[in-house]
Protein backbone atom coordinates (compact mmCIF):
# COMPACT_ATOMS: atom_id res chain seq x y z
CA UNK A 1 0.00 0.00 0.00
CA UNK A 2 2.77 2.65 0.96
CA UNK A 3 4.61 1.57 -2.39
CA UNK A 4 1.47 2.17 -4.06
CA UNK A 5 0.95 5.60 -2.67
CA UNK A 6 4.37 6.53 -3.40
CA UNK A 7 3.90 5.82 -7.00
CA UNK A 8 1.35 8.80 -7.50
CA UNK A 9 3.54 11.41 -8.14
CA UNK A 10 2.88 13.17 -11.57
CA UNK A 11 5.43 14.75 -13.54
CA UNK A 12 4.85 18.05 -11.88
CA UNK A 13 4.52 17.46 -8.65
CA UNK A 14 8.26 15.36 -9.04
CA UNK A 15 10.22 18.40 -10.64
CA UNK A 16 8.71 20.59 -7.55
CA UNK A 17 9.95 17.63 -5.33
CA UNK A 18 13.49 17.32 -6.70
CA UNK A 19 14.21 21.12 -6.82
CA UNK A 20 13.01 21.20 -2.96
CA UNK A 21 15.59 18.24 -2.25
CA UNK A 22 18.60 20.22 -4.65
CA UNK A 23 17.54 23.39 -3.07
CA UNK A 24 17.74 21.90 0.21
CA UNK A 25 21.10 20.34 0.37
CA UNK A 26 24.19 22.13 0.29
CA UNK A 27 26.14 20.77 -2.09
CA UNK A 28 25.31 19.27 -5.90
CA UNK A 29 23.61 15.67 -5.67
CA UNK A 30 24.15 12.41 -7.99
CA UNK A 31 21.06 11.26 -9.42
CA UNK A 32 21.75 8.10 -6.57
CA UNK A 33 21.29 10.45 -3.78
CA UNK A 34 18.41 12.07 -4.81
CA UNK A 35 16.75 9.02 -5.46
CA UNK A 36 17.92 8.02 -1.60
CA UNK A 37 16.59 11.51 -0.48
CA UNK A 38 13.33 11.19 -2.15
CA UNK A 39 13.04 7.63 -1.49
CA UNK A 40 10.01 5.24 -2.20
CA UNK A 41 9.50 3.33 -5.04
CA UNK A 42 10.93 5.74 -7.26
CA UNK A 43 12.83 4.12 -10.09
CA UNK A 44 16.59 5.28 -10.85
CA UNK A 45 16.17 6.47 -14.36
CA UNK A 46 12.57 8.25 -13.37
CA UNK A 47 14.54 10.28 -11.39
CA UNK A 48 17.62 11.29 -13.87
CA UNK A 49 15.14 11.61 -16.72
CA UNK A 50 13.51 14.16 -14.12
CA UNK A 51 16.82 16.17 -13.69
CA UNK A 52 18.00 15.55 -17.04
CA UNK A 53 15.24 17.12 -17.93
CA UNK A 54 15.28 20.16 -15.34
CA UNK A 55 18.41 20.87 -16.46
CA UNK A 56 17.31 21.50 -20.34
CA UNK A 57 14.85 23.80 -18.66
CA UNK A 58 17.95 25.64 -17.72
CA UNK A 59 16.76 25.31 -13.85
CA UNK A 60 19.52 22.96 -13.00
CA UNK A 61 23.20 22.97 -13.88
CA UNK A 62 25.27 20.02 -14.23
CA UNK A 63 28.75 19.09 -13.31
CA UNK A 64 30.84 16.20 -13.69
CA UNK A 65 31.35 14.18 -10.49
CA UNK A 66 33.07 11.06 -10.99
CA UNK A 67 31.54 8.85 -13.79
CA UNK A 68 27.83 10.61 -13.13
CA UNK A 69 26.29 14.34 -12.92
CA UNK A 70 25.72 15.71 -9.81
CA UNK A 71 23.07 18.35 -10.07
CA UNK A 72 22.41 22.00 -8.58
CA UNK A 73 19.98 24.73 -8.71
CA UNK A 74 20.77 27.52 -11.05
CA UNK A 75 21.65 30.50 -8.81
CA UNK A 76 19.67 33.67 -10.11
CA UNK A 77 18.62 36.53 -8.71
CA UNK A 78 17.59 35.03 -5.60
CA UNK A 79 18.00 38.30 -3.49
CA UNK A 80 15.99 39.92 -5.60
CA UNK A 81 13.28 37.27 -5.26
CA UNK A 82 14.06 37.38 -1.36
CA UNK A 83 12.80 41.11 -1.37
CA UNK A 84 9.74 40.42 -3.93
CA UNK A 85 8.89 37.56 -1.21
CA UNK A 86 9.20 39.47 1.75
CA UNK A 87 7.67 42.55 0.04
CA UNK A 88 4.43 40.56 -0.69
CA UNK A 89 3.94 39.42 3.12
CA UNK A 90 4.51 42.59 4.67
CA UNK A 91 2.74 45.04 2.28
CA UNK A 92 -0.57 44.26 3.48
CA UNK A 93 -1.19 43.46 0.05
CA UNK A 94 -2.95 40.85 1.46
CA UNK A 95 -6.10 41.61 2.65
CA UNK A 96 -8.66 39.78 1.21
CA UNK A 97 -6.67 36.62 2.09
CA UNK A 98 -5.57 35.65 -1.43
CA UNK A 99 -1.59 34.28 -0.32
CA UNK A 100 -2.15 30.55 1.16
CA UNK A 101 0.53 30.52 3.77
CA UNK A 102 1.58 26.74 4.89
CA UNK A 103 1.46 27.30 8.52
CA UNK A 104 0.04 30.61 9.90
CA UNK A 105 1.43 31.94 13.20
CA UNK A 106 2.19 29.50 16.66
CA UNK A 107 -0.21 30.59 19.44
CA UNK A 108 1.82 30.80 22.85
CA UNK A 109 1.30 27.31 23.87
CA UNK A 110 1.59 25.59 20.41
CA UNK A 111 5.08 25.43 20.41
CA UNK A 112 5.34 23.16 23.65
CA UNK A 113 2.67 20.90 22.07
CA UNK A 114 4.24 20.62 18.81
CA UNK A 115 7.58 19.81 19.89
CA UNK A 116 6.05 17.11 21.88
CA UNK A 117 4.47 15.66 19.15
CA UNK A 118 7.90 15.63 16.68
CA UNK A 119 9.53 13.61 20.14
CA UNK A 120 7.05 10.97 19.31
CA UNK A 121 8.49 7.98 17.25
CA UNK A 122 6.60 8.73 14.29
CA UNK A 123 4.70 5.37 14.02
CA UNK A 124 4.01 3.75 17.09
CA UNK A 125 2.65 0.94 15.74
CA UNK A 126 4.91 -0.26 13.24
CA UNK A 127 8.14 0.90 13.61
CA UNK A 128 10.30 1.51 11.12
CA UNK B 1 -45.70 38.21 2.34
CA UNK B 2 -45.47 38.88 6.07
CA UNK B 3 -43.31 35.65 6.97
CA UNK B 4 -41.79 35.45 4.03
CA UNK B 5 -39.47 38.33 3.66
CA UNK B 6 -37.96 37.20 7.03
CA UNK B 7 -37.45 33.48 5.72
CA UNK B 8 -33.37 35.26 3.91
CA UNK B 9 -32.52 37.11 7.45
CA UNK B 10 -33.24 33.84 9.09
CA UNK B 11 -31.65 31.62 6.50
CA UNK B 12 -28.17 34.10 7.18
CA UNK B 13 -28.28 34.19 10.94
CA UNK B 14 -28.75 29.99 10.61
CA UNK B 15 -25.76 29.71 8.17
CA UNK B 16 -24.05 32.26 10.00
CA UNK B 17 -24.19 30.52 13.41
CA UNK B 18 -23.99 27.02 12.45
CA UNK B 19 -21.08 26.98 9.37
CA UNK B 20 -18.21 26.60 11.80
CA UNK B 21 -19.67 23.93 13.71
CA UNK B 22 -20.48 22.19 10.38
CA UNK B 23 -17.19 22.92 8.76
CA UNK B 24 -15.76 21.10 11.70
CA UNK B 25 -17.93 18.10 10.72
CA UNK B 26 -17.89 17.93 7.25
CA UNK B 27 -15.12 16.54 5.08
CA UNK B 28 -13.41 20.10 4.32
CA UNK B 29 -13.83 20.01 0.56
CA UNK B 30 -17.30 19.31 1.15
CA UNK B 31 -17.73 22.01 3.72
CA UNK B 32 -15.95 24.51 1.79
CA UNK B 33 -17.66 24.23 -1.52
CA UNK B 34 -21.22 23.93 0.02
CA UNK B 35 -20.79 26.70 2.45
CA UNK B 36 -18.64 29.26 0.42
CA UNK B 37 -21.12 29.04 -2.60
CA UNK B 38 -24.36 28.79 -0.08
CA UNK B 39 -22.96 31.47 2.03
CA UNK B 40 -22.72 33.97 -1.70
CA UNK B 41 -26.25 32.66 -2.75
CA UNK B 42 -27.45 33.38 0.58
CA UNK B 43 -26.48 37.09 0.92
CA UNK B 44 -27.76 37.87 -2.72
CA UNK B 45 -31.23 36.23 -1.67
CA UNK B 46 -31.13 38.27 1.31
CA UNK B 47 -30.11 41.38 -0.35
CA UNK B 48 -32.73 41.15 -3.33
CA UNK B 49 -35.48 40.72 -0.39
CA UNK B 50 -34.09 43.88 1.77
CA UNK B 51 -34.02 45.82 -1.23
CA UNK B 52 -37.41 45.04 -2.88
CA UNK B 53 -38.91 45.62 0.57
CA UNK B 54 -36.87 48.86 1.53
CA UNK B 55 -38.59 49.73 -2.48
CA UNK B 56 -42.13 48.83 -1.70
CA UNK B 57 -41.78 50.71 1.34
CA UNK B 58 -40.64 53.72 -0.35
CA UNK B 59 -43.01 53.86 -3.03
CA UNK B 60 -45.36 55.06 -0.08
CA UNK B 61 -44.14 58.07 -0.33
CA UNK B 62 -46.80 60.37 -2.02
CA UNK B 63 -45.05 61.93 -4.50
CA UNK B 64 -42.83 58.84 -5.55
CA UNK B 65 -46.56 57.21 -6.02
CA UNK B 66 -47.39 60.17 -8.16
CA UNK B 67 -44.16 59.72 -10.56
CA UNK B 68 -44.90 55.89 -10.61
CA UNK B 69 -48.40 56.14 -11.38
CA UNK B 70 -49.71 53.64 -8.60
CA UNK B 71 -51.66 53.92 -5.63
CA UNK B 72 -49.34 54.94 -2.12
CA UNK B 73 -53.11 53.39 0.02
CA UNK B 74 -53.09 49.80 -1.65
CA UNK B 75 -49.27 49.15 -1.19
CA UNK B 76 -49.76 50.19 2.40
CA UNK B 77 -52.91 47.59 2.26
CA UNK B 78 -50.43 44.79 1.02
CA UNK B 79 -47.76 45.56 3.62
CA UNK B 80 -48.52 47.05 6.97
CA UNK B 81 -44.95 47.90 8.19
CA UNK B 82 -44.56 51.38 9.05
CA UNK B 83 -43.64 53.66 6.62
CA UNK B 84 -40.75 55.04 8.65
CA UNK B 85 -38.89 51.73 8.32
CA UNK B 86 -38.57 52.40 4.15
CA UNK B 87 -35.91 54.66 4.33
CA UNK B 88 -33.74 52.91 7.36
CA UNK B 89 -33.74 50.13 5.37
CA UNK B 90 -32.85 51.57 2.21
CA UNK B 91 -29.86 53.27 3.75
CA UNK B 92 -28.88 49.66 5.44
CA UNK B 93 -29.31 48.42 1.91
CA UNK B 94 -27.33 50.76 0.27
CA UNK B 95 -24.56 50.73 2.85
CA UNK B 96 -24.39 46.84 2.70
CA UNK B 97 -24.20 47.13 -1.13
CA UNK B 98 -21.79 49.48 -0.40
CA UNK B 99 -19.19 47.27 1.69
CA UNK B 100 -20.03 44.57 -0.79
CA UNK B 101 -18.36 46.63 -3.51
CA UNK B 102 -15.97 47.33 -1.62
CA UNK B 103 -14.98 44.11 -0.53
CA UNK B 104 -15.07 43.12 -4.66
CA UNK B 105 -12.54 45.80 -5.72
CA UNK B 106 -9.94 44.91 -2.62
CA UNK B 107 -10.46 41.36 -3.68
CA UNK B 108 -9.50 41.91 -7.21
CA UNK B 109 -6.81 43.93 -6.20
CA UNK B 110 -5.18 41.78 -3.95
CA UNK B 111 -5.25 38.80 -7.17
CA UNK B 112 -4.30 41.55 -9.56
CA UNK B 113 -1.37 41.95 -6.93
CA UNK B 114 -0.60 38.43 -7.16
CA UNK B 115 -1.10 37.79 -10.09
CA UNK B 116 1.59 40.55 -11.26
CA UNK B 117 4.00 38.47 -8.74
CA UNK B 118 3.70 35.44 -10.26
CA UNK B 119 4.69 36.94 -13.48
CA UNK B 120 7.57 38.00 -11.84
CA UNK B 121 8.56 35.22 -9.68
CA UNK B 122 10.19 32.72 -11.77
CA UNK B 123 9.21 29.26 -11.26
CA UNK B 124 11.35 26.42 -11.16
CA UNK B 125 9.59 23.51 -11.70
CA UNK B 126 5.87 23.29 -11.62
CA UNK B 127 5.86 26.36 -10.43
CA UNK B 128 7.56 25.70 -7.22
CA UNK B 129 9.57 29.40 -6.46
CA UNK B 130 12.51 28.32 -4.19
CA UNK B 131 13.91 31.75 -2.01
CA UNK B 132 17.26 31.88 -0.44
CA UNK B 133 16.15 33.11 2.92
CA UNK B 134 16.94 32.37 6.44
CA UNK B 135 13.52 32.65 7.69
CA UNK B 136 11.23 29.42 7.09
CA UNK B 137 8.32 30.82 4.79
CA UNK B 138 6.20 28.73 2.31
CA UNK B 139 2.72 29.64 0.55
CA UNK B 140 0.78 30.27 -2.58
CA UNK B 141 0.51 32.75 -4.64
CA UNK B 142 -2.42 32.40 -6.90
CA UNK B 143 -2.62 33.66 -10.60
CA UNK B 144 -3.10 32.35 -13.82
CA UNK B 145 -0.74 29.84 -13.58
CA UNK B 146 -0.10 30.10 -9.89
CA UNK B 147 3.10 29.87 -7.54
CA UNK B 148 4.59 28.13 -4.90
CA UNK B 149 7.47 30.06 -3.13
CA UNK B 150 9.55 28.32 -0.49
CA UNK B 151 12.60 29.58 1.21
CA UNK B 152 15.63 27.73 1.43
CA UNK B 153 15.38 27.73 5.88
CA UNK B 154 11.78 26.26 5.29
CA UNK B 155 13.30 23.41 2.77
CA UNK B 156 16.04 22.47 4.93
CA UNK B 157 13.71 22.41 8.42
CA UNK B 158 11.96 19.32 6.86
CA UNK B 159 12.64 15.84 6.15
CA UNK B 160 12.13 14.57 2.26
CA UNK B 161 8.32 13.09 3.04
CA UNK B 162 7.53 16.20 4.97
CA UNK B 163 8.25 18.47 2.22
CA UNK B 164 6.16 16.68 -0.01
CA UNK B 165 3.86 17.15 2.03
CA UNK B 166 4.13 20.93 2.00
CA UNK B 167 4.40 20.90 -1.57
CA UNK B 168 1.29 19.23 -2.00
CA UNK B 169 -0.27 21.38 0.32
CA UNK B 170 0.39 24.29 -1.37
CA UNK B 171 -0.49 22.77 -4.99
CA UNK B 172 -4.25 21.66 -3.37
CA UNK B 173 -4.84 25.71 -2.94
CA UNK B 174 -3.44 26.66 -6.53
CA UNK B 175 -5.22 23.60 -7.85
CA UNK B 176 -8.60 23.91 -6.40
CA UNK B 177 -8.73 27.78 -6.69
CA UNK B 178 -8.77 28.49 -3.02
CA UNK B 179 -8.58 31.31 -2.39
CA UNK B 180 -11.85 32.20 -5.45
CA UNK B 181 -13.66 30.43 -1.91
CA UNK B 182 -12.45 32.20 0.41
CA UNK B 183 -13.12 35.70 -1.77
CA UNK B 184 -16.86 35.00 -1.98
CA UNK B 185 -17.51 34.55 1.77
CA UNK B 186 -15.75 37.73 2.40
CA UNK B 187 -18.27 39.08 0.09
CA UNK B 188 -21.29 37.25 1.79
CA UNK B 189 -20.01 38.11 4.77
CA UNK B 190 -19.29 41.79 3.59
CA UNK B 191 -22.85 42.59 2.32
CA UNK B 192 -24.89 40.34 4.91
CA UNK B 193 -22.87 40.88 8.37
CA UNK B 194 -24.83 37.53 9.84
CA UNK B 195 -22.76 35.50 7.59
CA UNK B 196 -19.32 36.66 9.40
CA UNK B 197 -18.80 33.71 11.41
CA UNK B 198 -18.29 31.80 8.25
CA UNK B 199 -15.51 33.65 6.54
CA UNK B 200 -12.80 32.45 9.56
CA UNK B 201 -14.34 28.70 8.97
CA UNK B 202 -13.52 28.62 5.50
CA UNK B 203 -10.22 30.15 5.55
CA UNK B 204 -9.52 27.28 8.62
CA UNK B 205 -11.69 24.73 5.62
CA UNK B 206 -9.16 25.92 2.78
CA UNK B 207 -6.47 24.83 4.97
CA UNK B 208 -8.10 21.41 6.41
CA UNK B 209 -8.99 20.79 2.42
CA UNK B 210 -5.10 21.08 1.50
CA UNK B 211 -3.95 19.01 4.40
CA UNK B 212 -6.52 16.19 3.45
CA UNK B 213 -5.22 16.57 -0.07
CA UNK B 214 -1.75 16.39 1.10
CA UNK B 215 -1.95 13.65 3.44
CA UNK B 216 -4.00 11.62 0.61
CA UNK B 217 -0.68 12.09 -1.02
CA UNK B 218 1.65 11.10 0.98
CA UNK B 219 -0.35 8.18 2.39
CA UNK B 220 0.20 8.99 5.45
CA UNK B 221 -1.93 11.00 7.94
CA UNK B 222 0.90 11.66 10.69
CA UNK B 223 3.88 12.67 8.14
CA UNK B 224 1.54 15.13 7.07
CA UNK B 225 0.97 15.75 11.17
CA UNK B 226 4.41 16.12 11.27
CA UNK B 227 5.06 18.32 8.63
CA UNK B 228 2.38 20.77 10.13
CA UNK B 229 4.43 20.66 13.32
CA UNK B 230 7.72 20.86 11.99
CA UNK B 231 7.00 23.76 10.00
CA UNK B 232 5.55 25.79 11.82
CA UNK B 233 8.47 25.21 14.63
CA UNK B 234 10.57 26.40 12.11
CA UNK B 235 8.68 29.37 10.93
CA UNK B 236 8.84 30.69 15.00
CA UNK B 237 12.20 29.09 15.43
CA UNK B 238 13.76 33.29 14.86
CA UNK B 239 11.13 34.61 17.15
CA UNK B 240 10.81 32.54 20.29
CA UNK B 241 13.09 29.72 21.25
CA UNK B 242 11.03 26.96 21.35
CA UNK B 243 10.57 25.58 24.54
CA UNK B 244 11.33 21.96 25.54
CA UNK B 245 8.19 20.04 26.18
CA UNK B 246 7.17 19.58 29.82
CA UNK B 247 6.31 15.43 31.26
CA UNK B 248 2.45 16.46 31.12
CA UNK B 249 2.99 17.50 27.21
CA UNK B 250 2.78 15.28 24.47
CA UNK B 251 1.12 14.03 21.86
CA UNK B 252 -2.38 12.70 24.15
CA UNK B 253 -2.51 16.86 24.98
CA UNK B 254 -2.60 17.22 21.34
CA UNK B 255 -4.71 14.49 20.44
CA UNK B 256 -7.41 15.01 23.21
CA UNK B 257 -7.83 18.96 22.01
CA UNK B 258 -6.54 20.75 24.96
CA UNK B 259 -5.62 23.83 23.11
CA UNK B 260 -7.80 25.03 19.90
CA UNK B 261 -5.45 27.39 18.09
CA UNK B 262 -5.57 27.10 14.26
CA UNK B 263 -2.39 24.74 13.63
CA UNK B 264 -3.18 22.55 17.29
CA UNK B 265 -6.50 21.97 15.24
CA UNK B 266 -5.04 20.96 12.01
CA UNK B 267 -2.66 18.71 13.44
CA UNK B 268 -5.97 17.04 15.53
CA UNK B 269 -7.74 16.72 12.58
CA UNK B 270 -4.79 14.65 11.18
CA UNK B 271 -4.15 12.60 13.80
CA UNK B 272 -8.13 11.57 14.05
CA UNK B 273 -9.10 9.50 10.90
CA UNK B 274 -10.76 11.15 8.04
CA UNK B 275 -14.20 12.63 8.47
CA UNK B 276 -16.97 10.81 7.26
CA UNK B 277 -19.27 11.74 4.61
CA UNK B 278 -21.87 13.78 6.77
CA UNK B 279 -25.11 13.90 3.76
CA UNK B 280 -27.39 14.88 6.35
CA UNK B 281 -25.69 17.71 7.31
CA UNK B 282 -25.25 19.05 3.54
CA UNK B 283 -29.07 18.59 2.99
CA UNK B 284 -29.13 20.62 6.19
CA UNK B 285 -27.27 23.09 4.40
CA UNK B 286 -28.63 22.88 1.19
CA UNK B 287 -32.11 23.02 2.42
CA UNK B 288 -31.30 26.36 4.15
CA UNK B 289 -30.09 27.83 0.72
CA UNK B 290 -32.60 26.79 -1.28
CA UNK B 291 -35.24 27.93 1.71
CA UNK B 292 -33.89 31.47 1.53
CA UNK B 293 -34.12 31.27 -2.76
CA UNK B 294 -37.53 30.44 -2.61
CA UNK B 295 -38.37 33.24 -0.14
CA UNK B 296 -36.96 35.79 -2.14
CA UNK B 297 -38.57 34.48 -5.34
CA UNK B 298 -41.95 34.76 -3.27
CA UNK B 299 -40.86 38.18 -1.76
CA UNK B 300 -40.45 39.25 -5.91
CA UNK B 301 -43.80 37.54 -7.01
CA UNK B 302 -45.96 39.21 -4.08
CA UNK B 303 -44.12 42.66 -4.63
CA UNK B 304 -45.14 42.73 -8.12
CA UNK B 305 -48.90 41.64 -7.49
CA UNK B 306 -49.07 44.48 -4.79
CA UNK B 307 -47.74 47.05 -7.45
CA UNK B 308 -50.34 45.81 -10.52
CA UNK B 309 -53.14 45.96 -8.31
CA UNK B 310 -52.24 49.77 -6.30
CA UNK B 311 -51.69 50.81 -10.09
CA UNK B 312 -54.92 49.27 -11.29
CA UNK B 313 -56.29 51.45 -8.21
CA UNK B 314 -54.36 54.47 -9.13
CA UNK B 315 -55.83 54.57 -12.50
CA UNK B 316 -59.70 53.50 -11.34
CA UNK B 317 -59.06 56.06 -9.02
CA UNK B 318 -58.48 59.06 -11.86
Amino acid sequence: MPLERAARRDRGGLEAEVVAVLAAGDRPLTPAEVQAELGGALAYTTVMTTLARLADKGVLERERSGRAYAYRLVGDASVLTARRMRRLLEAGSDRAGVLARFVAELGPEDGRLLAALLEQPPDPDTPE
Amino acid sequence: MHVVVYLPLLASAALGASGPYLSRRMPPATAVRLLAVGAFVVALATGFTLSVVAFLLLARLPWLARVGHWSAAALQAADPLPALVGPALGIGVVVLAGMAVRGAVQGGRDLWAAQAACRHLRGDAAGLVVVDDARAEAFAVPGITGRVVVSTAMLRALPAPERRVLLAHEASHLRHRHYLYVLAVELAAAANPLLRPLASAIRAGVERWADEDAAALVGDRRVAARALARAGLARAAHRVTPQPPGPLDGLAAVALGVAGSPIITRVQALLAPPPGRRRLLALAVASIVVCAVMASLEVRHDTETAFEHAQTDYHATR
